[in-house]
């Protein structure tokens, strides 16, 4: 065993505390030693290169690198050891950076000395080394994206004109996403549904897509290359193969209900499409609203009206089982419940309503044809307030981020308000205006200067009814004057959310969320599109708050992932992985309880019961290690032996 | 304002149908069927009784425009005593 110390200064990050001359010269002394050096930046190319240099003159066999976390480099030095023709796994690396001279600036002397211990853990670690080579499994080049709207259509059509299968589930009856409930759309002001309702045809229509709506994923099994996927397909009480859209069930259906498509500000009936270009073009029948229950059918007007015979109350929930290699999560956000801001009148009275509200009442196939009318009287209203960041920016209430598209929407708001009644009055409440993309400070601008818009610096206190108006109460923090504005209607802008059943779906897919419910990436300026957990990637708002030209272009990117991860037919794993001494094994069964990827499984074999590892599905996470009283299971490159001597080593002296 | 309880604005635009229920009620014999599955919950038993001695069932006051027409009352009647009739220019939700 020859062993080369590399010791990285990492500019001043870890030079300026940890005294690297002295580091240098008691590294050189430990046993099994032959080489060791500090450099300045070891991950830059001469870094590299140097590094490379001396493995081969040296005949080095393993290798210690003293430097920053390996999440961040080590893939570099891995890659470094490799060119240089040794196995990437006899390498260690000391974390002497944020485990030492970050947390202990102010005790430069005993940094050192951990810095040493750290040095001398790794090489306790790397003694019991073995070159290890990655598992090639092949890969099943299918994908599924959950959740359809505007990211998840985007994905998986992407995915699809690169060749591959893909499987698209969605919640609701129909494609879309909030996309399709919004009326015309910033900066550009097209028509939402006139650029959205291509695509969802294409999607339905595409031959490698495989669009199941109404339809949840249950269960996910397996990893990177081979997920072993169970969706839920909801009983819609008519067969999608037969049912034409001919509305004539809708015509003779005799229960009318607040339309959710529409906040419920329109009505459907308890068959009913959510709207006119919903895809795919097939009823529903909502059974909670609907005068039939599982158990009795009093009604059958549909029943009879349906020609092609396509209703079916019998109809039951259907699991369908599917395998792919990766998966796209693009499940979008939520906004906050009106109820959750009852300082702005939120849930008590009728005309304070939500921007998405809004944007239903705008749109010409909204249940107004596209007139703004007050909820309360359907008149329509002379003025507006609109308030910003309702519930966002305000970590009082938890949230302290900012949603992102609501200065925009509100402008477009302000517009569109304009445009249709010209002698409205606009007021907007705002804390500050961000509009950072391309075209949208223009955008705004040109609200503020052409349309006579008042915009309003400061926060709103308070909102009450008085006859038919209502009254906002707010201070203007420009001029340090409370303002009282009465108006027929408000609209504010609730702060964006991660949707309610994320939580769920992560558990499902072994993904972290972060605080506020939103999914996390491995890394947020550079690998913004995966999820930690390989093989699973993000898309749209379901990651953070985003406006439709950031979901695309996430979508595409995680699309183009999917695809370069298919280039090939099979994918190399980490040979990390839990391994069975048969010899210790009593077959107990522990290990399979613990772990979380159900990967081990008890075996039976000349009379022998013993626990048996799939290495495809084993993630490396080391929990059956733990659990086994017979310390019969060990991860490899993390075994036993290597950790026990690791941690002896930091304690020794 | 949650969802349920917003009164949608486009109420005109759904129609729903209607039907005139029409009972015979010498032919009943109070089995209280049609009242019992009525999904709208329009009918109810009468005070009086009929030739045969039973009470039969009747519209609930104020709901005489209510029935949809599902015709699960005539269905459900074992004794034909109980019919309803389309009524042309359905009625609003
Ligand atoms: C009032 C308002 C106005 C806006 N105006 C504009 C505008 O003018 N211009 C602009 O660029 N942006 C605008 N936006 C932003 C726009 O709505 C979003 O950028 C876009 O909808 C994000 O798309 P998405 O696909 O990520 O999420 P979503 O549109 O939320 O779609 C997510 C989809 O996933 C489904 N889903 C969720 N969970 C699951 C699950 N577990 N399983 C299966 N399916 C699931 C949902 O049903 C939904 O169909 C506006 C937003 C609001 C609130």
């Amino acid at each position: 065993m020859r062993v080369g110390v590399f010791i990285c200064h990492c500019g001043r990050n870890i030079a300026s505390v940890v005294d690297v001359h002295w580091l240098k010269n008691e590294a050189a002394k430990l046993k099994n030693v032959v080489f060791c050096e500090d450099y300045i930046y070891l991950c830059s190319e001469p870094g590299q290169k140097f590094i490379c240099e001396k493995i081969k003159e040296l005949n080095l066999t393993h290798i210690i690198v003293a430097a920053c976390t390996p999440s961040l480099h080590g893939e570099t030095f891995s890659r470094t050891l490799e060119s240089a023709g040794l196995n990437r796994y006899l390498l260690e690396i000391a974390n002497i950076r944020e485990q030492c001279s970050w947390v202990h600036q102010n005790t430069p002397k005993i940094a050192t000395k951990k810095a040493l211990k750290l040095i001398e853990a790794a090489l306790a670690k790397l003694t019991y080394a073995k070159p290890l080579t990655p598992l090639r499994v092949p890969m099943i080049r299918k994908a599924l994206v959950i959740g359809g709207g505007i990211a998840g259509i985007q994905a998986a059509l992407d995915i699809a004109n690169g060749g591959f299968e893909v499987y698209l589930v969605e919640k609701e009856p129909s494609l879309g996403g909030h996309m399709a409930q919004l009326s015309e759309t910033f900066p550009t002001l097209d028509c939402s549904s006139c650029i959205l309702t291509p695509k969802m045809v294409e999607v339905a229509h595409h031959k490698n897509i495989h669009l199941f709506t109404y339809a949840e994923v249950k269960n996910i099994e397996g990893t990177v290359g081979n997920f072993e996927v169970t969706i839920l397909k909801k009983p819609r009480y008519v067969w999608e193969d037969k049912c034409t859209g001919c509305n004539d069930c809708v015509d003779v259906c005799p229960v009318i209900v607040p339309n959710e498509f529409d906040q419920g500000l329109g009505a459907r009936k308890a068959i009913y499409i959510p709207f006119p270009q919903a895809v795919p073009l097939v009823y529903t029948i909502d059974l909670e609203n609907c005068l039939n229950s599982k158990k009795l059918i009093v009604c059958e007007n549909c029943f009879k009206a349906c020609g092609p015979r396509a209703i079916d109350f019998l109809m039951e929930e259907e699991e369908v089982k599917i395998k792919v290699g990766a998966i796209i999560v693009a499940t979008g956000y939520d906004l906050i419940p009106l109820e959750a801001l009852p300082e702005y009148g939120g849930g008590r009275y009728q005309d304070v309503i939500t921007s998405l509200d809004l944007e239903r009442l705008l749109s010409p196939s909204g249940p107004t044809g596209g007139v703004i009318r007050r909820p309360s009287d359907g008149k329509i209203p002379k003025s507006i307030v609109f308030i910003q960041c309702a519930g966002s920016r305000d970590p009082e209430h938890g949230r302290p981020y900012c949603s992102k598209i609501c200065c925009m929407y509100t402008a477009k708001h302000a517009l569109l308000y304009k445009h249709a009644v010209p002698e409205g009055k606009v007021y907007i409440f705002y804390i500050d205006i961000r509009a950072a993309g391309k075209r949208y400070e223009e955008f705004v601008q040109r609200i503020v200067e052409e349309e006579r818009v008042l915009y309003l610096r400061g926060k709103v206190s308070k909102v009450f009814r008085k006859n038919e108006k209502l009254v906002v109460l707010g201070v203007d923090t420009l001029t340090g004057r409370t303002v009282e504005i009465e108006t027929d209607m408000v609209v504010v802008a609730p702060a964006i959310i991660s949707n309610n059943g994320g939580k769920a779906l992560a558990q499902i897919l072994k993904t972290p969320i972060d605080e506020f419910g939103f999914f996390t990436e491995i890394h947020p300026k550079l690998r913004p599109v995966e999820s930690p957990a390989i093989g699973i990637y993000l898309a749209g708002a379901a990651q953070s708050p985003k406006d439709i030209s950031e979901s695309v272009a996430q979508a595409s990117a995680a699309a183009s992932k999917v695809l370069a991860l298919f280039s090939q037919k099979r994918i190399a794993l980490e040979p990390i992985k839990a391994e069975v001494d048969v010899k210790l094994c009593k077959g107990c069964g522990i290990c399979v309880k613990t772990c979380p990827f159900g990967a081990i499984k008890i075996i039976k074999k000349k009379k022998k019961k013993y626990a048996q590892v799939s290495k495809a599905v084993c993630q490396g996470c080391g929990s059956c290690m733990g659990a086994c009283k017979f310390r019969a299971i060990n991860v490899a490159h993390f075994t036993l032996k290597q950790l026990f001597s690791q941690v002896d080593a930091l304690l020794e002296g | 304002m949650a969802l349920a309880q917003r009164k949608p604005l486009n109420l005109e635009k759904f129609k729903i149908p209607r039907g005139r229920v029409i009972i015979f009620e010498e032919l009943c014999k109070g089995c209280e069927l049609c009242i019992e599955y009525c999904p709208k919950q329009i009918l109810e038993l009468s005070e009086d009784y009929n030739e045969r001695g039973y009470h039969y069932p009747v519209l609930k006051s104020g709901m005489e425009d209510e029935c949809i027409y599902c015709l699960f009352c005539q269905e459900v009647c074992p004794d034909f005593a109980i019919f309803s009739e389309k009524v042309e220019g359905e009625g609003h939700g």
